[in-house]
């Protein structure tokens, strides 16, 4: 006997018994069945290694040969296949592959109810693979099929049920046919059945109501306040996971609509408190119950101040410090403390008054974990909206910006963007503490990524340029302009996205504004004035409102300038071939921040002193200006308003010639 | 100077009251516990409760027939999980995981620390029976992949190997894993695993109101003198002591 485990045991000789065994039949199927049923349950590595020997194949074969009278045989068969499937996508695919699924719905339908059980727990097996196929619900044959499994009273058999529907539910479309079939209704009464059965319908129903104010209003409104009490009485389960399902459901409900439940303050604080002890849960229940509190809170300052009441930040900061902490609890506690931070500036005093939470952030930074990084990443840039620390150069430390630096040149686009945003935010008030920035490659880095084919990546990499542009000596200009260039900033301006022509235009505003503009104003008319002409150009051209709001105000500023710079605008904005001035079609628009950009600009070009000026007042009255001026003397928007009269006056200086 | 005195006032007070326990007679106890009722169908629910999750298949049987109390499970589920534990209290782990997955394939396949905890006990098994060779193939095969899922397997799967190296194992710092409480701690495992996978709980009720009798005696021990219950076994009620 000792000596026989450790050939029996060994894969290859048992693949050749179960082989023969199905191809002969007899007694001996039944033995090796079981045999290697038991050989599977619980080991990934013998799982593979029999899958690749082609196991599952031979055990479909004798499930579809089975007579349906041999009830041993076909549970033996069904245990089997559902352990290849549990856990090893190899396996879900071998035992789909294999033809195996007709035969397990088939068993569903049997009178004995352990290989009803067997069966069920197989294909639940299935379903619970992101590899499995989609259930089409657009069946109604499906749907029926679907309700008649949540009806039965084999708690495996509903929870196969729910388990489908979490699995196979994704559009507003899908949910919107369950919910009109009743299902909601069947998951809410199967909430009073037993534990496993609670957890499954819980998490079904909330991949019903997600994200769908429509299925919201219609099944789980306020004429359904029992579903509410459920919910709620589950909140306060003996068992962690299932307080937790019934916290993402009540959280689902309120983030979709304001219903009157979930608006009392109460009620809104209690699902807090339930969450945060969910929190001290060290393992999945407590990563995801992070998850489920950021989901509620962001976008939500009211639900961010009770949150704070609640002392959240204190106990975030608090797990946050603690010893060897897994990927996935880093990752959920950066995202509610961004969460939390995103808005609030008393969360984020604690956060970085915390001795640890800001080094424990900056170490996130660099994890091995992509997801984390993203989070860190986050994190920080939502706690560092703080200008008042910001202003006092406390991000602006080494151990801070070289791990943000090296982010930019992650592998992970999405690392990029994140990364990106939190440079953005980190250089806006720069002043004292760019050196560190620009000498660590960070600029070059910057320039690097406004080329990248990303769209996403190009954006917010301008983005950050034209915030570390913003209010910096000219020294400090030169040197980002010469990383650059001339000719790759004019095709950031006629960039495909509009939202990246927007962020290089407030780049180039950026650039010649501030301290000491004449110096900065020569960028423009270098090459011809080529960047100049490029401004003009979009000018024309895009349709975008913000983009022309930010190309006007370079304009603007560059009309500020000598007779030199004013006659150059003049030539970019009146040309008298057009049948009409953009200034005047500008000053049509119904945005009232374009029309003011507009209306600055016609005041930089119309101030009385200057050689040029008289004759820029009759070019501009002789293209229709003035008189578009004096229709707007009454603009519903104040700051317009007054500028046309400012504008107005300083034409009149030459005397009206409007006769 | 009157905070000094107000503090020692204070003192005094809660001095006072300490000394002056409220006392509560066992006349006037017994006429208060005569006032709480409790339904006869509640009681018997609980030792239903306690008979079904200890295993006492025999007991609950009869106790069903003389009360008339339906148990929340299934009794030939109980007379199965008694059937694993027994396995594993005797050494057989091979016998009791086979017994596991006919009753539920989905617990050993959804709890990769039980079924460690297994595969360990079944080592333990191989090296207490002296098959060296064995041992060390089972532990190369079967545990060593579980080591490299995860690191706190791993540390156990070599305190485990460890019983290996010492020629008086009673004596080694690994001595505690042959003895009859690992068998014993192993086998409550896979029985708390197969009462949760049964929707049921882990522990009966009552040895927790137990518990709770106890802690409300000693919160009430600081505020009055009253008959109080020192021997479980019989419930006696103590006279208080003044």
């Amino acid at each position: 006997m000792p000596g026989s485990a450790s050939t029996t045991h060994r894969p290859e000789g048992l693949i050749d018994r179960l082989r023969s065994a199905a191809a002969d039949g007899g007694e001996a199927k039944f033995k090796v069945l079981r045999e290697l049923k038991n050989q599977i349950i619980g080991n990934r590595t013998k799982k593979l290694s029999y899958i690749k020997l082609g196991a599952v194949p031979s055990v479909v074969s004798i499930l579809s040969s089975a007579s349906s009278s041999v009830d041993c045989l076909l549970i033996q068969c069904a245990a089997t296949i559902g352990s290849f499937a549990c856990g090893v996508d190899a396996g879900v695919k071998a035992v789909l592959d294999a033809g195996a699924f007709p035969h397990l719905i088939n068993l569903l339908s049997h009178s004995n109810e352990k290989v009803v059980d067997a069966g069920a727990r197989a294909l639940k097996m299935i379903y619970q693979s992101p590899s499995a196929p989609k259930y089409d619900f657009t069946q109604p044959k499906n749907i029926e099929f679907l309700t008649s499994l949540l009806d039965k009273t084999n708690e495996n058999v509903t929870g196969l049920g729910a388990t489908i529907i979490t699995h196979s539910c994704q559009t507003p479309t899908e949910q919107t046919l369950l919910s009109n079939a009743g299902v909601l209704k069947k998951l809410i009464h199967l909430l009073h059945a037993t534990s496993p059965q609670r957890d499954a319908s819980l998490e079904s129903f909330a991949t019903i109501i997600k994200q769908n104010p429509h299925v919201i209003t219609n099944h789980v409104g306020p004429q359904n306040g029992s579903t509410f009490r459920t919910l709620l009485d589950l909140t306060k389960d003996r068992y962690p996971r299932t307080r937790l399902l019934a916290c993402v459901c009540l959280t689902l409900i309120k983030n979709a609509t304001s219903s009157a439940y979930v608006e009392s303050v109460g009620m809104r604080t209690k699902l807090i408190l339930v969450l945060l002890e969910l929190v001290e849960d060290g393992g999945q229940v407590g990563d995801e119950a992070l998850f489920t509190l950021s989901r509620f809170i962001e976008d939500d300052e009211g639900l961010q101040k009770l949150a704070f009441e609640a002392n959240t930040v204190d106990k975030l900061c608090q797990q946050m410090v603690k010893e060897s902490l897994q990927g996935k609890r880093l990752e959920g506690l950066f995202t509610a403390l961004g969460s939390i931070c995103s808005n609030l500036e008393s969360c984020r005093s604690i956060v970085l008054q915390s001795p640890k939470a800001l080094t424990v952030i900056t170490e996130g930074l660099t994890h091995t974990t992509t997801e984390v990084r993203i989070a860190a990443c986050i994190c920080l840039k939502n706690v560092s909206r703080s200008v008042k620390y910001l202003s006092a150069g406390h991000f602006m430390t080494e151990a801070v910006i070289m791990p943000v630096i090296q982010l930019l040149y992650d592998a992970s686009t999405s690392v990029q963007v994140a990364a990106l945003c939190t440079v953005s935010n980190l250089v806006v008030d720069f002043r004292t503490h760019k050196s560190l920035f620009v000498q660590s490659g960070g600029v070059k880095q910057l320039v690097e990524l406004s080329k990248s084919m990303e769209s996403s990546v190009r954006l917010n990499a301008v983005w950050a340029l034209r915030n570390l542009m913003f209010l910096i000596d000219n020294r400090c200009k030169e040197e980002i302009f010469m990383d650059i260039k001339l000719f790759p900033l004019t095709r950031l301006i006629s960039d495909s996205n509009a939202c990246v022509q927007e962020q290089a235009l407030g780049l180039v505003c950026n650039l010649v504004n501030g301290p000491g503009p004449m110096d900065s104003m020569m960028y423009l008319f270098t090459e011809d004035g080529i960047l100049l002409n490029t401004v003009g150009r979009e000018l024309r051209k895009a349709s975008r409102t913000q983009v022309l709001v930010q190309a006007m105000y370079v304009m603007c500023n560059v009309a500020s300038g000598k007779e030199l710079e004013k006659e150059a605008v003049m030539r970019q904005l009146v040309n008298e071939e057009d049948a009409q001035s953009i200034i005047v079609s500008l000053l049509q628009s119904e945005v009232a921040s374009l029309r003011t950009a507009v209306v600055w600009t016609v005041v930089n070009l119309t101030v009385p002193t200057g050689a040029g000026a008289l004759a820029r007042v009759v070019k501009l009255r002789n293209a229709g200006v003035v008189s578009q001026l004096k229709n707007m003397v009454n603009d519903p928007c104040l700051d317009v308003k007054l500028r046309v009269r400012t504008a107005l006056g300083q034409t009149m200086t030459f005397g009206d010639f409007s006769t | 100077m009157s905070l000094f005195w107000s503090v020692i006032r204070q003192l005094a007070e809660i001095e006072a009251m300490a000394t002056s326990k409220k006392v509560i007679t066992r006349d006037e106890w017994e006429k208060k516990l005569n006032d709480v009722k409790i339904r006869k169908e509640d009681m018997n629910k609980l030792v239903m409760n306690f008979l079904v999750t200890e295993g006492y298949v025999d007991a609950a049987e009869k106790f069903r027939m003389e009360s008339g109390t339906e148990p929340d499970i299934d009794l030939a589920t109980i007379t199965d999980r008694m059937a694993v534990k027994k396995a594993v209290q005797s050494g057989n782990v091979e016998d009791a995981i086979e017994k596991v997955n006919d009753l539920n394939p989905e617990i050993l396949d959804t709890n990769p620390q039980l079924f460690f905890h297994l595969q360990q006990q079944r080592l333990i098994e191989l090296i207490r029976n002296g098959k060296v060779k064995e041992a060390l193939e089972f532990a190369q095969e079967e545990l060593a992949p579980r080591g490299e899922e995860n690191q706190s397997f791993l540390e156990e799967l070599e305190r485990t190997v460890a019983l290996l190296a010492f020629e008086d194992v009673k004596n080694s710092p690994v001595s505690d894993l042959l003895d009859i409480s690992q068998r014993l701690k192993t086998a409550s495992e896979v029985n708390a695993a197969i009462l949760t996978s049964q929707s049921h709980e882990k522990d009966p009720k009552l040895p927790n109101l137990l518990r709770m009798l106890l802690w409300a005696q000693n919160q009430l021990d600081e505020k009055a003198a009253y008959p109080r219950i020192t021997d479980l076994f019989t419930a006696t009620l103590e006279d208080p002591a003044i």
